[in-house]
């Protein structure tokens, strides 16, 4: 055999043990409750923020510290929420119905 | 949210949907060739699409319209070289475990085909890590020289001697293997 066809050979049959391989269905369920779980934590993050400030707000207020974490919150939630959002999308062919409740709770938690 | 940053967001959004859908198989694919099982491809895979999603509005920027592909992998295999590395006290299953997966062939083929893909698995563990991982982005993703350069982060020259290496290293591995002499001349 020659060189050229000895490496189409192999190529052909590194193509034949390296094919691609396909991913589980509940993978996409997976992504979508780690991204929920993301966007409850930053929403509790931002209530619990909340009931400090009626408590101190005075206080709060004054120390720049405490202005990090809302802001942080609120980042991380925007995100995660939509990512949700846009993997529910894709899901939503598959599974009609629970996924668009679940990220229209999501971001209605996120507005509160 | 002003209308432009809603936009912007939605866009932002449809670009990930996009990406999520054109690569799933890509990034999974590679994950599970790095790690050898399901289990951790599946927590590389949701990893990487976190990261994208935190951080698709820069990478969209910097891209100047390039494929983002090369970028996803890349943090894939920055993901499963973490993995590896957290891992590294304790057994793991390596490509050489994968089994070739299950393709509709006729039984005459299966039977005799086999053995064959399980020696390519063999020796393919027995390369370097980086020429192992360029086999696998050409072979199971089909990426161009150019996409596995920037997911590497080489040159585009570079990555065709490593890539060729990679072959030619292999295939004297399995000829190694079946006893089978080298050809006069074939260097």
């Amino acid at each position: 055999m020659t060189e050229p066809e000895k490496h189409l050979d192999l190529e052909a049959l590194l193509s034949d043990a390296l094919r691609p391989i396909e991913p589980p269905e509940r993978l996409a369920g997976r992504l979508e409750s780690t991204l929920t779980a993301i966007t409850e934590q930053a929403s509790a993050e931002l209530s619990s923020w909340a009931d400090e400030l009626t408590e101190s707000e005075l206080e709060s207020l004054r120390d720049p510290r405490n202005l990090v974490r809302p802001v942080t919150a609120l980042a991380v939630g925007s995100a995660a929420a939509g990512a949700l959002v846009v993997v529910g999308m894709r899901r939503r062919s598959r599974r009609p119905s629970g996924l668009i409740q679940t990220a229209e709770s999501a971001l209605r938690d996120l507005r509160r | 949210m002003t209308e432009a940053t809603g936009a912007a967001k939605a866009e932002l959004d449809r670009a990930f949907e996009d990406l999520y859908r054109d690569h799933l198989r890509d990034v999974y694919s590679y994950s599970y060739y790095r790690v050898g099982n399901h289990h951790d491809a599946e927590d590389i895979t949701e990893q990487t699409f976190l990261q994208a999603y935190r951080h698709l509005e820069r990478a969209r920027r910097e891209s100047n319209g390039r494929p983002l592909r090369p970028w996803l992998i890349r943090i894939a295999h920055n993901l499963a070289a973490n993995h590896h590395r957290d891992r590294s006290r304790r057994p793991q299953a390596n490509i050489e475990a994968v089994e070739p997966p299950v393709h509709p062939h006729d039984t005459e083929q299966i039977v005799a085909g086999r053995e064959e893909l399980r020696s390519v698995m063999r020796r393919l563990d027995d390369l370097s890590d980086e020429r192992r991982e360029a086999l696998i982005m050409r072979f199971a993703l089909d990426m161009s020289n150019r996409e596995i350069a920037r997911a590497l982060g080489k040159s585009d020259g570079a990555t065709k001697v490593l890539i060729h290496r990679a072959i030619k290293q292999l295939e004297e591995l399995i000829e190694a293997e079946d006893g089978t002499p080298r050809e006069a001349g074939d260097d």
